[in-house]
């Protein structure tokens, strides 16, 4: 028996038929060990208070003590190709230059000008020099300062350390990260088992194909929390139940930091035991929006193949082609699977060998009852051929559907099913007479999970 | 309208590349964005610097001393910086090869 399974596991029943761990045993390829990782250690079934999504105090907080003690991140290093180059990467009401220094170095700057208290830098962009735009101070790219108009004026500084601020900044996977606690955990043993889960996907050498965000109405967490179980695919989604094991999801978490769901697909659901391989097969190439075809004209399942099978071997074929490279080695739920990593506290990554989603969830400045939630799909390129230019983003307005978004494909509609679910989550929550949600005791866990961590942060 | 010749060679501007010229007492900065061409006035609508050498990408010109981002197409800005958008001049290839440029 492993250590693991001597540790009191979340929530004792599971759903009837093949869990993921059933489906891996079908693969014909050797199963990667981190697929077979299966852990969710006992955290309790407790309620948990609604206070902690609508509160003032608890977004103050959370503003005091986990905002200025985690990793977050920032924007990817394509975002800013050049040296000069700079992203402003604003949290509830902090401000940070994010720059790139040299061919592969990092600086992030507090983004407050030494004189007046100005924002150094309004946007993103590239500059030689940070010169403010009040009364002309200047710094150069690495936050030496370079010296203030009427100088004769400021003699009184010049014993003053006038470099800006810098925060921590590190990078995995093509994102920047940066931390504001100086005594932070190394960003390496905070991502831990991320970097290992991800080694097939080498997410720094993909390219950023689309980027879109939106504002929503409701507290960060309700939105992420909406991308962290799939058991509202039955009642939310219920168009992909033909292709989506719903309920025969794996939940796990990691330490503090890291938690995973893996939804089986080319499979359907156990709330729908008559759909046929057929079915399947084309419902999943037409609605899911991952696979390597949206269409499933011309396709024809073979007698005695599983629509698993089919859908794996088409995507190993066309995103083969696409990235010229064999996919020889990739297991079948690597080609298909929803296997979807939650990186403390509020980004998401996917695993996959082409169209890797990430979803991040910013707080909407210091508005504690809305979120910016963003979304960015990674994608690869033929090897050996030039990096593609990322996608520029594409702020949505408030009123706009995330289906008019057309680079995002079909996961605009499924979003638009997610969003009519976050701002009325939000509403009903302030609405409750019985302040507190009940949460499943596995499917939900994740997100125990994550209040848990967060709880961590907030009583350290 | 008139169309003016900008004496320039469209070959002659690289891509990413600015140029200035002053045509009919106009600053007008010449700017090709992956091999597309685009006039506008070289004068940044926030605190009146020079746009040449601004980095272009993606059809943006940045303002080389705030960063202010302009649409090269429309000329508008993204940011808080300005809301005044860049008078923008059509451009078209003559036979010879030179650009030119609608002056109003």
């Amino acid at each position: 028996m492993s250590e693991l399974i001597k540790v009191k596991q979340q929530g004792e029943a599971r759903c009837e038929g093949l869990s993921y761990q059933d489906l891996l045993d079908d693969e014909t390829i050797e199963v990667p060990a981190y697929l077979r990782q299966n852990t969710n250690p006992y955290m309790g079934d407790e309620d948990i208070g609604v206070g902690r999504w609508i509160d003032r105090d608890f977004h103050e907080l959370e503003k005091k003590k986990l905002w200025p003690k985690v990793w977050q991140m920032t924007c990817r290093e394509e975002d800013i190709p050049e040296v000069g180059d700079h992203h402003i990467y604003e949290i509830v009401d902090q401000s940070i230059i994010v720059t790139r220094t040299g061919e592969n170095e990092f600086k992030a700057f507090i983004n407050s000008c030494l004189h007046r208290g100005r924002i150094l830098r309004d946007c993103d962009g590239h500059a030689e020099e940070f010169v403010c735009p009040f009364h002309g101070a200047t710094w150069d790219i690495n936050g030496e300062f370079k010296g203030i108009p009427c100088k004769w004026d400021f003699s009184h500084l010049d014993q003053k350390d006038m470099s800006l601020p810098q925060v921590k900044v590190g990078t995995w996977g093509g994102f920047i990260f940066i931390n504001f606690d100086e005594n932070c955990v190394s960003l390496e043993d905070y991502l831990s088992p991320l970097p290992e889960h991800f080694a097939r996907f080498p997410l720094h050498d993909y390219y950023k194909g689309a980027h879109v965000e939106r504002v929503v109405q409701c507290n960060w967490k309700v939105g992420a929390e909406a991308f962290m179980e799939s058991f509202h695919t039955l009642e939310t989604h219920s168009e992909i139940l033909t292709f989506t094991g719903d309920a025969n999801s794996q939940y796990d978490t990691f330490g503090d930091h890291v938690s995973r769901s893996v939804t089986p697909m080319g499979v359907p659901s156990p709330h729908m035991p008559e759909v046929t391989e057929a079915e399947t097969m084309r419902d999943i190439l037409e609605l899911s929006g991952r696979m390597a075809t949206d269409s499933a004209e011309g396709h024809e399942m073979p007698e005695g193949l599983t629509a698993r099978t089919y859908v794996a071997e088409t995507n190993r074929e066309m995103f083969g082609e696409i990235i010229g490279e064999s996919l020889d080695q990739a297991t079948k739920s690597e080609l298909e699977d929803a296997i979807l990593y939650m990186l403390f506290p509020n980004t998401q990554v996917w695993t996959g060998y082409h169209g890797n989603i990430v979803y991040r969830f910013l707080p909407n400045g210091d508005d504690h009852n809305s979120c910016i939630f963003e979304t960015m799909i990674l994608m690869r390129y033929p090897k050996g051929t030039k990096r593609p230019e990322p996608a520029m983003k594409n702020t949505l307005r408030p009123d706009q559907a995330f289906s008019e978004a057309p680079e995002i494909g079909g996961l605009g509609p499924v979003f638009d099913q997610d969003d009519s679910n976050m701002a009325a989550v939000q509403k009903g929550m302030i609405a409750s007479r019985k302040g507190a949600v009940s949460l499943a005791s596995y499917q939900e866990s994740r997100i125990r999970h994550l209040h848990q961590s967060i709880d961590k942060y907030l009583n350290a | 309208m008139a169309t003016t010749d900008t004496l320039i060679l469209a070959t002659d501007i690289t891509n990413s590349q600015t140029v200035a010229v002053t045509l009919d007492g106009k600053n007008i900065l010449i700017c090709n964005a992956n091999g597309d061409f685009y006039a506008v006035a070289n004068l940044c609508t926030h605190q009146r610097a020079v746009l040449t050498g601004g980095r272009i990408r993606n059809c943006f010109l940045a303002c080389p001393l705030h960063g202010v981002r302009f649409d090269l197409r429309t000329g508008k800005p993204l940011g808080e910086l300005t809301r005044v958008p860049l008078k923008t001049y059509d451009v078209s290839l003559a036979d010879n090869g030179n650009l030119q440029i609608e002056l109003d």
